[in-house]
């Protein structure tokens, strides 16, 4: 089966964020979580020597996945397709998949009565439903997104970088890092200058996190659960505040 | 799996805006069973419908997924060409302003003080047979024009108009003074049209004059100029900030605020003075060229360098760069494009400088004449209007259309009781109390009506010191008149059904029409048979146009070379304008500028919001950054302010408090922030209290010419205040954790 794949070109990307409320609509991601986010060089120089760059970043969904072998209940799976899914109803919110990405992209939604992981699953099920592309992809205004298999889009970002050495550096994101992922990066400047994550390995440390979870930790991850729901009972608690306290945090006088 | 967990957070959405969605899931027989007679939904109430997005003016088309009898989902409409398959974070976030928890959903009367925010619910009669009574009392005691009509434009615009012109008032408020009445004047004055259309096709070489795309997104435009760029065409950005169109821009020109016209008259000394321009073109079809090239003579690359900031040399090379591109050359000519008093002259400068390139029928086209092509029902002419406006127009402003208006100075003649006293006010879609420069003085001005109805989907600031509010259908639950683009209408359908007692703006007009003693205005059953009588030339189907998205028309708008103009010629220099007293063309005039101690105060859009209507939704609430006001780095490192400090903003006529951000990306001499924030409705959950409002600081003034509010001619200081007003800094979301 074709693998999935994600090319994403932080010089289109003007930061409009219409990839974030596409995902956060269709996968109806709670609103204090996200499962995609800006990396952002911010404006670095002195006026007017300015550069600005951004990229939309999400789950880079590995060839080998950290998370997924780090899931002791396989609650996170890897599909044919390259997919790397989430099924909430397995998942006992012990966050080991936090732990393992190197990407930090499996976030926690403290804000759940029973706090679950979120993360970016391709919108599988709007592929299933015969839609042609994840929400982020198919709203892109500038197609910094674009979606299709993992050979095109590897191949594209490559065409692109060799069209136009002179705006892109010669790094396809996402080609190597952690043995390899379904989701390409190409970019003006070098990753690290985005905020990206920098993995220095080009292999996954999958294999040691199997060594420690086919030993098996299913009870310590139970207690976990129930952990982190009283957390987030407690969180809750402290953080409830009437609605009436709230105060205008702009103010006007006349 | 994933439909357990979008069960789930239904349900918590549904808890959380309570009873409302219990009507909202189900449906009622009307706009569900269409649907599913046309196939477009089935039987369990799923499926996609085709509709136009409203979360701006641009019109995406947009295909909503319904689930349950419920809009899951928007998803821009691959065949509408101001969509292309896209929306922008604001159309993605549209449905959160339908499911907006504080949706009015029923008509309000008001009980308590104005601005108490007390109200009662009402039946449609009553509060329908209430506004006609009031109204009909105010034109009885002081006739038609007491009564003052305002609305954003919208597609209901026609049914609008029928209202307010049939009731025999001619005070008609729109937003577009305070957006780009100088754009259109002075593109109604220069080809007789208000807009050309712009064409990316073939464009070599963009002058983008603050037109900043990439935050202020026109999804169609902002994918061509994105994909224009990508393939290596030149664009030339002038802003005072480092937008995000600057950052993509080939070259960014930090020009000081106001001197855009200098600018263009400097493009304009250099392309005639070397007779690099299009001569053939400039013979053929224009007049006035020589005037021009008289007046021109003076704006030397030098003499333009003192007063833009931007070095001669820089202006020469543009001119040579734009010149060489020649009728593949555009130099935009902006969107809110009322900035400054000679935001005008900025604009003919425009006009002129894409006329002599020679770019008409290659970067620029003619605009269609909207509606041309489609039916409409009868009715009689409107009743004979003597009275005198009071926004001035035309008898103080002659070359501002009457369907432009100047909503500042409305507001203004009413204030002053000038030329007479207004009594009550009728709002549709709208919120000037935000939008209207100094907010104290729209307040005051509220004061003094005997009576204001507002019709909104939510209770923005103006429904709050309103005395009735009609609950409007969302765009998602409405239709309105059909949009032509191109060679087709589009429709603007309920994708499901009104929730509570909300109804189209269709509906309530004809309703409040037929109790005024005018429904010969509003001849149509219902919304339906509005768009079948809009069919009925094309000979198409309302079911066939529902399913489709879109009706076809006949023919295409074709090149023409030439001009509804006096002279039906493009006009350099414009006889009328001088014949009444004006410059017949592009001059320089010198803009006020701050004191020492004092700022620019820029606005402009961000991405995730339009205007003053989009900030309690709470998606675009989710990924917005928090309001701030932005000041160069080193301007604000010698005040010993710091990114975090609470500032106070002064102007001549209001005083804010904000959060500061020190950012290299903006001249010294400017602060910005971005505008509708500081909602003072207390019906608005999410928006009220969040950011300051920059109305409380803009000063009114007003363009002789086109009315255009000068937006950027306000001055502020900005002084740092102990101890923050507020709760924590809410923390960017999308910047991760």
């Amino acid at each position: 089966m074709a693998k999935y794949g994600f090319l994403i070109d932080a010089s289109r990307c003007i930061d409009c964020r219409a990839c974030l409320v596409a995902c956060s609509v269709e996968n109806n991601v709670s609103m204090k979580s996200t499962r995609i986010w800006i990396k952002d060089s911010a404006v670095t120089g002195e006026f007017p020597d300015l550069k600005r760059y951004s990229a939309p970043f999400h789950c880079m969904h590995c060839a080998d996945p950290s998370c997924v072998s780090a899931c002791t209940v396989g609650a996170l799976k890897q599909n044919a397709d390259g997919i790397i899914t989430y099924d909430n109803k397995a998942c006992i919110g012990c966050r080991y998949c936090m732990y393992a990405c190197p990407f930090e992209v499996p976030h926690f939604q403290w804000d759940q009565q029973f706090a679950l992981i979120t993360k970016c699953d391709f919108c599988v099920s709007r592929l299933e439903a015969g839609q042609a592309e994840p929400a982020c992809a198919a709203t892109c205004p500038t197609d910094a997104i674009q979606f299709g298999s993992q050979k095109e889009m590897l191949a594209l970002a490559h065409d692109r970088i060799e069209k136009q050495p002179e705006r892109y550096i010669n790094h396809v994101f996402g080609e190597f890092e952690n043995g390899g992922t379904s989701t390409f990066y190409i970019s003006p400047v070098p990753f690290d200058q985005l905020g990206f994550p920098t993995i220095e390995t080009t292999e996954s440390p999958a294999h040691f996190n199997r060594i420690a979870t086919e030993e098996g930790t299913p009870i310590i991850a139970g207690a976990v659960a129930l952990g982190m729901t009283g957390i987030y009972l407690a969180m809750e608690h402290f953080e409830k505040k009437p609605h009436t306290d709230r105060k205008p945090n702009g103010t006007e006088e006349k | 799996m994933t439909n357990t967990i979008s069960r789930r957070d239904f349900l918590k959405l549904g808890a959380a805006t309570g009873a409302v969605l219990a009507a909202g899931q189900m449906l009622s027989p009307l706009a569900a069973q269409a649907a599913r007679e046309s196939g477009q939904i089935d039987q369990q109430g799923d499926g996609y419908i085709s509709s136009m997005c409203e979360m701006c003016v641009w019109r995406c088309g947009l295909i909503a997924k319904i689930k349950g009898g419920r809009v899951v989902k928007l998803d821009g409409n691959p065949q509408h060409p101001h969509s292309r398959g896209n929306l922008c974070p604001r159309g993605q976030s549209g449905l959160m302003n339908t499911y907006d928890p504080d949706r009015v959903l029923t008509p309000l009367i008001r009980v308590g003080k104005r601005g108490e925010g007390l109200f009662r619910k009402a039946s449609w009669d009553e509060a329908l047979d209430l506004v006609a009574s009031k109204m009909l009392e105010i034109k009885q005691k002081y006739g038609p024009e007491a009564m003052v009509f305002s609305s954003t434009h919208n597609l209901s615009q026609p049914l609008f108009e029928n209202l307010l012109y049939g009731f025999g008032s001619p005070n008609y408020g729109t937003q577009r003074s305070l957006c780009f009445n100088a754009m259109i004047v002075a593109n109604l004055m220069t080809y007789g049209m208000e807009e050309p259309g712009r064409d990316y096709k073939n464009v070599k070489y963009i002058i983008l004059t603050g037109r900043n795309l990439m935050e202020a997104i026109s999804t169609s435009e902002t994918h061509d100029l994105s994909h224009a760029i990508d393939a290596g065409v030149k664009v030339v950005y002038l802003d005072p900030r480092y937008t995000k169109t600057a950052s993509k821009a080939g070259e960014w020109l930090p020009i000081r605020p106001g001197t855009d016209l200098a600018f263009h008259l400097a493009l304009l000394n250099i392309i005639i003075g070397e007779k690099l321009y299009d001569q053939s073109f400039v013979s053929r079809y224009t007049v006035g060229f020589d005037e021009l090239a008289k007046e021109v003579q003076r704006y030397t690359p030098d003499w333009a360098a003192q007063i833009t900031g931007i070095p001669a040399e820089t202006i020469t090379r543009i001119a040579h760069e734009f010149a060489a591109a020649g009728k593949y050359a555009l130099a935009h000519n902006g969107w809110r494009t009322s900035n400054f008093v000679n935001s005008f002259g900025t604009q003919r400068a425009i006009t002129a400088l894409n006329t002599i390139i020679g770019n008409w029928g290659v970067t620029l086209f003619p605009a269609l004449e909207e509606g041309a092509g489609l039916g409409s029902p009868p009715q009689p002419p409107y009743p004979r209007i003597s009275a005198l406006r009071l926004d001035g127009v035309p008898w103080k402003f002659p070359f501002v259309p009457l369907k432009l208006g100047i909503f500042q100075e409305l507001r203004n003649g009413i204030y002053n009781a000038d030329p007479y006293q207004a009594h009550g006010w009728f709002i549709s879609r709208q919120n000037p109390v935000l939008s209207i420069p100094d907010r104290n003085k729209t307040l005051e001005t509220f004061g003094k009506m005997d009576f204001i109805v507002t019709v909104d989907i939510i209770m923005n600031d103006t429904a709050w010191f309103s005395d009735v509010i009609l609950p409007e259908a969302s765009y998602l639950e409405r239709y309105d008149p059909l949009l032509p683009v191109g060679d087709k209408a589009f429709i603007r359908q309920p994708v499901i059904e009104p929730q509570g007692e909300a109804k189209s703006a269709l509906w309530i007009y004809k309703q409040l029409g037929e109790r005024l003693g005018l429904a010969d205005y509003f001849q149509y059953a219902d919304e339906e048979d509005y768009l079948r009588q809009q069919l009925a030339p094309l000979g198409v189907s309302l079911e066939e146009v529902r399913e489709k998205g879109y009706a076809e028309m006949p023919g295409e708008g074709k090149l023409e070379y030439s001009w509804n103009t006096t002279s039906g010629k493009v006009e350099l220099f414009s006889e009328t304008l001088a014949n009444a007293g004006f410059d017949g063309m592009a001059k320089w005039e010198e803009p006020p500028m701050p004191a020492a101690d004092q700022f620019y105060l820029l606005t402009g859009k961000v991405a995730q919001h339009t205007q003053f209507g989009t900030h309690n939704n709470q998606l675009l609430h989710k990924y917005s950054d928090e309001p701030r006001l932005s000041m160069n780095a080193k301007v604000a490192a010698q005040k010993g302010l710091k990114s975090g400090d609470w500032v106070a903003v002064t102007s001549e006529v209001g005083k804010i408090h904000i959060l500061l951000e020190a950012t290299e990306a903006i001249r010294p001499d400017c602060v910005f922030m971005a505008p509708g924030f500081g909602h003072i409705s207390k019906g608005l959950t999410t928006a009220f209290g969040f950011g300051a409002s920059d109305s409380v600081l803009h000063v009114t003034y007003t363009d002789p010419v086109s009315g255009g509010q000068a937006l950027s001619q306000t001055f502020v200081s900005v002084e740092k205040i102990a101890g923050a007003p507020n709760e924590p800094v809410r923390k960017p979301l999308h910047l991760g954790e």
